[in-house]
């Protein structure tokens, strides 16, 4: 019971308190540069949760297995990469493959989540957070998948609301979406310390 | 440290990353292999034949989409106006299709000829600077038909080919690929599309519907629907006060010829790569051999 407590207060934790996109500022570019229509927004997430859940698994197994063991923690960022950079050609194929309208609507964006900061700061942070078992670590990743689907679709939602407000000239295009943003993650700070 | 100790260290980082390395290539290229997407290499030849302007006069919203489009349905062949009949062929060729000769490309003329000096003013306009706005307007300039020159058709030409001198949008035909963005874009509905079968063609350059000295009143060079050029040639049909040329059919003739001396405004002219001069009318010469 306590297992299960504890990995779903770490997912809630993920999500709400701790997202990366909104208290840790990670992932920024694809949050603003794919957040112009919600349909897109919610794939990105989708293929960000797909790559995060995937690479936050293997670099744990990674990392305690192989690294730690040999005492090889210097290549830690190294192998992360590499791991991050294969799960997203995988998806990158998979898109391709069975969701091509959407494989043309990421263009750039989808090659770009090797890139992602978000990705490879949930990597490290599960090490920095001395997460030392697998379960924990799959949840953790998969929340901060969920968490930055779910910070790019509100976004994506305020944004598409936003094309039929009256903004002022001054502020129209990235500033107001900046605001939008110090706005929303003001609202998140709200969150904070719920969960000790 | 010496250089073994360095070694010692150094290699089982080494062994790792190329274990891991290698362990991901194994993973990747099953996954491409399961999951390849055959691109048809025609619509890549196709795009490469085009002329990649993205003009969108072929309907599709760019070149890419166009090879798309055409590849899967080749009766879309030929719309690609910029690229003209070689581009259609080489598309053909890459699809294994045959040709028939679709007829001369399209090219616009601007049915009026009237510039500033030759037109009639009731007031000066100062409102928005387009044709489509100032056309909202009744009086802005005595002719309900003619052209505005704010140049709202020089803004939609993405080839530079028109330009407003002195009032009146001009083609220029050296620059001009046909692909029709400024026909589409007069709110006066002035420039037309036609098959130009000759270099340069005659028109009628005015569209004036008012009746004859109605449309002398407000313009100096419109036409006033007399109909002799219907006299001298079957090319011309007059209609509702003004002449029409029949370009289907549209053959240089004696005819024509006479029909382009005779006319008392000088409102048939030639447009087109080399084209000669209107001709200047007995009355103006007179004039401006009393100016000099």
């Amino acid at each position: 019971m306590s297992t299960l407590n504890t990995l779903l207060l770490g997912f809630i934790s993920i999500v709400l308190i701790n997202n990366l996109v909104f208290t840790k500022f990670l992932g920024i570019c694809p949050y603003l540069g794919v957040s112009g229509r919600i349909d897109m927004a919610f794939g990105m997430g989708m293929a960000v949760t797909f790559v995060v859940t995937l690479s936050g698994t293997l670099t744990w197994l990674i990392d305690h297995l192989i690294l730690m063991r040999m005492g090889l923690e210097v290549t830690r960022y190294v192998c992360f990469i590499l791991v991050i950079a294969g799960a997203v050609q995988l998806v990158e194929m998979y898109v391709r493959k069975f969701f091509p309208s959407l494989y043309e609507s990421f263009g750039i964006f989808l090659p770009l989540i090797t890139t992602n900061c978000a990705i490879l700061g949930l990597c490290l942070f599960i090490h920095l957070w001395g997460i030392d078992n697998l379960p924990e670590a799959v949840v953790l990743s998969f929340g901060a998948g969920i968490g930055f689907t779910m910070a790019i679709c509100i976004m994506a939602g305020i944004r598409e609301n936003l094309n039929l407000a009256d903004v002022p000239e001054c502020l129209k295009g990235a500033p107001i979406t900046l605001i939008t943003a110090g706005l929303l993650t003001l609202a998140f700070m709200g969150f904070a310390g719920m969960i000790r | 440290m010496n250089y073994l100790e360095l070694w010692n260290s150094a290699w089982p980082a080494g062994l790792t990353m190329l274990g891991l390395g290698s362990g991901f290539s194994v993973v990747l290229l099953i996954a491409s292999v399961k999951l390849k997407v055959e691109v048809d290499p025609k619509i890549e030849q196709i795009q490469q034949a085009l002329p990649n302007l993205n003009c969108g006069a072929c309907g599709f919203a760019g070149c890419a989409q166009y090879a798309k489009g055409v590849s899967e349905n080749p009766e879309l062949l030929g719309r690609c106006a910029p690229g003209g009949p070689e581009t259609t062929a080489k598309i053909a060729g890459i699809l294994n299709l045959q040709i028939s000769d679709s007829g001369p490309a399209e090219r616009p003329i601007v049915h009026c000829r009237a510039q500033t000096a030759d037109k009639t003013y009731y007031a000066k306009y100062q409102g928005i600077a387009t044709c489509t706005a100032a056309n909202a307007l009744a009086n802005v300039q005595a002719c309900k038909f003619g052209c505005l020159g704010f140049g709202d058709c020089t803004l939609a030409c993405r080839f530079d080919a028109l330009d407003i001198i002195d009032g009146l949008a001009t083609v220029d035909y050296a620059k001009c690929t046909g692909c029709g963005a400024c026909s589409r874009t007069c709110p006066r509905n002035l420039i037309e599309m036609v098959p130009f079968s000759q270099d340069n063609m005659m028109t009628v350059a005015c569209s004036s519907k008012e009746a004859g000295k109605s449309t002398r009143g407000m313009c100096k060079v419109g036409c006033i629907g007399c109909g002799i050029c219907a006299k001298k040639s079957e090319q011309f049909t007059v209609e509702d006060n003004l002449a029409r040329l029949a370009y289907e059919k549209y053959e240089r003739t004696e005819e024509t010829e006479a029909a382009f001396n005779k006319c008392p405004t000088g409102v048939i002219i030639y447009v087109g790569k080399s084209a000669p001069k209107p001709r200047v009318l007995a009355k103006k010469a007179a004039i401006a051999n009393n100016k000099e």
